[in-house]
C-alpha cells in the first residue's frame, strides 16, 4: 500500500492497456556530446606580394622576365598554368611597347607585379618618356579604342594585335596613366573569379593525395 | 637574342603545280628575334610566287608573341593570295591560346600532328 492508500493492483488496473511491440534488438549507439556548431570564420587574406623589377631598355632582357612571370604566376599566385602562359604574354606585350615608344636606349622602365593571392594579379608597366615614340595617357587611350575597332573585323595587318586582343582580352582593368616625371604607367589587373581559372587544390597542395575512384 | 632554331623541309608529293614544305620552329619567337627570321619565309614566298603552301610545325614552339603572330598572318595572306595555303601543326596549349584570342585560328587550320597537316595540305 502507498501513501495514498491505493494497492498495486489497483494501481495496475486503472493505467490503460497498451499492446507493446515485441522487443527488436538495437545495435548500441555510442552518446554523442552535444557540439556547437563552429563559427563561420574567413581565413585571413594573405598580404598582396609585391614585386619591382628594374629593366634596361632592351628587348634581349624580356625572356628572362617572361620566365619569371611563368614560374611566380603559377606558384603564388593561385592562377592556373593557362593563366600563367596568359600573364607571360601580357608582360611580354606591355615590356616590349615600353622598350618600343617609352624608354630611350639606356634608360630603363619599371615592371611591378603584385600578387593578392587566389584573388588578382596586378601588373604595373612605367617608361621614362624619353623614347622615340613617347605616348601619353590621352593617345595610348585613343591609341587602343582604334584598334580595337580595327580588330573587329577579319584584321589581317602585321602590327597591332598586342594591346587590344592579348593584354585586353586577358585583362579585366586597363588603365593608362601620366607619370609627373614625364612618363608613361600601363596598369592592368585580372581577377581571379572562376573556378576554371584557379589552380587545382590536387596540384596546388603536395599533401593532397588523390586516389584513384 | 632569344634562343629559335627554323629550319625548312621539302615535302614530297606535292600535287601538281603546287610546292609543299614544313617550317620547324624550335624555341622561341619575340622581339629579339623574329624580324630576322622571317626573311627566311619571305625569301621562300618570293622564290614560289605561286602554289606555296606551308606547314608550319610549333610543336617545339614555346612562345610567340604579337609581332610573331602579324607576320604569320602576312605569310597566310601571300600563300592564299597566290593558290597555296598555310596551316599549324603540334602547337602547344599556350601557343593554341594566343592565336586563338587573337582570332587568327578563324583563318589558319590547325592539326593536332605533323602528319595530319601533311595529309590535309597534300589533297
Amino acid at each position: 500500500m502507498d501513501e495514498q492508500g491505493t494497492t498495486q493492483s489497483q494501481a495496475q488496473a486503472a493505467q490503460p492497456v497498451v499492446a507493446q511491440p515485441a522487443p527488436v534488438a538495437v545495435a548500441p549507439v555510442a552518446a554523442q556530446p552535444a557540439v556547437a556548431p563552429a563559427p563561420v570564420v574567413e581565413a585571413p587574406k594573405e598580404a598582396p606580394t609585391e614585386i619591382d623589377i628594374r629593366i634596361p631598355t632592351q628587348a634581349y632582357f624580356i625572356s628572362g622576365i617572361r620566365d619569371f612571370v611563368v614560374n611566380l604566376t603559377k606558384n603564388m599566385t593561385g592562377f592556373s598554368e593557362r593563366w600563367a602562359y596568359r600573364f607571360q604574354a601580357v608582360v611580354d606585350e606591355l615590356c616590349n611597347n615600353a622598350i618600343e615608344y617609352g624608354s630611350a636606349p639606356g634608360q630603363f622602365l619599371k615592371l611591378t607585379l603584385i600578387s593578392t593571392k587566389d584573388t588578382s594579379l596586378e601588373v604595373i608597366v612605367e617608361d621614362t618618356g624619353t623614347g622615340p615614340k613617347k605616348m601619353t595617357a590621352a593617345d595610348m587611350k585613343n591609341l587602343y579604342e582604334e584598334r580595337k575597332q580595327m580588330m573587329t573585323g577579319q584584321y589581317l595587318g602585321l602590327r597591332g594585335r598586342g594591346l587590344p586582343k592579348i593584354v585586353g582580352e586577358w585583362t579585366d582593368e586597363l588603365v593608362f596613366e601620366d607619370v609627373e616625371t614625364g612618363g608613361l604607367r600601363v596598369k592592368v589587373k585580372k581577377y581571379l573569379r572562376k573556378e576554371e581559372d584557379k589552380v587545382s587544390s590536387a596540384k596546388s597542395d603536395p599533401t593532397h593525395l588523390v586516389l584513384p575512384g | 637574342m632569344t634562343q629559335v632554331q627554323v629550319t625548312i623541309e621539302d615535302l614530297a608529293g606535292a600535287p601538281e603545280g603546287k610546292v609543299l614544305k614544313v617550317v620547324h620552329v624550335v624555341g622561341q619567337l619575340d622581339e629579339t628575334n623574329v624580324d630576322e627570321e622571317a626573311k627566311q619565309i619571305y625569301a621562300l614566298l618570293e622564290a614560289t610566287p605561286q602554289g606555296l603552301s606551308l606547314i608550319f610545325d610549333f610543336s617545339g614552339l614555346e612562345y610567340m608573341n604579337s609581332k610573331s603572330i602579324g607576320y604569320l598572318t602576312d605569310w597566310y595572306s601571300k600563300a592564299s593570295g597566290s593558290g597555296g595555303m598555310v596551316v599549324i601543326a603540334g602547337a602547344r596549349d599556350n601557343i593554341l591560346d594566343i592565336l586563338q584570342v587573337v582570332g587568327l585560328t578563324q583563318l589558319i587550320n590547325t592539326y593536332g600532328t605533323l602528319e595530319e597537316a601533311k595529309l590535309a595540305v597534300a589533297q
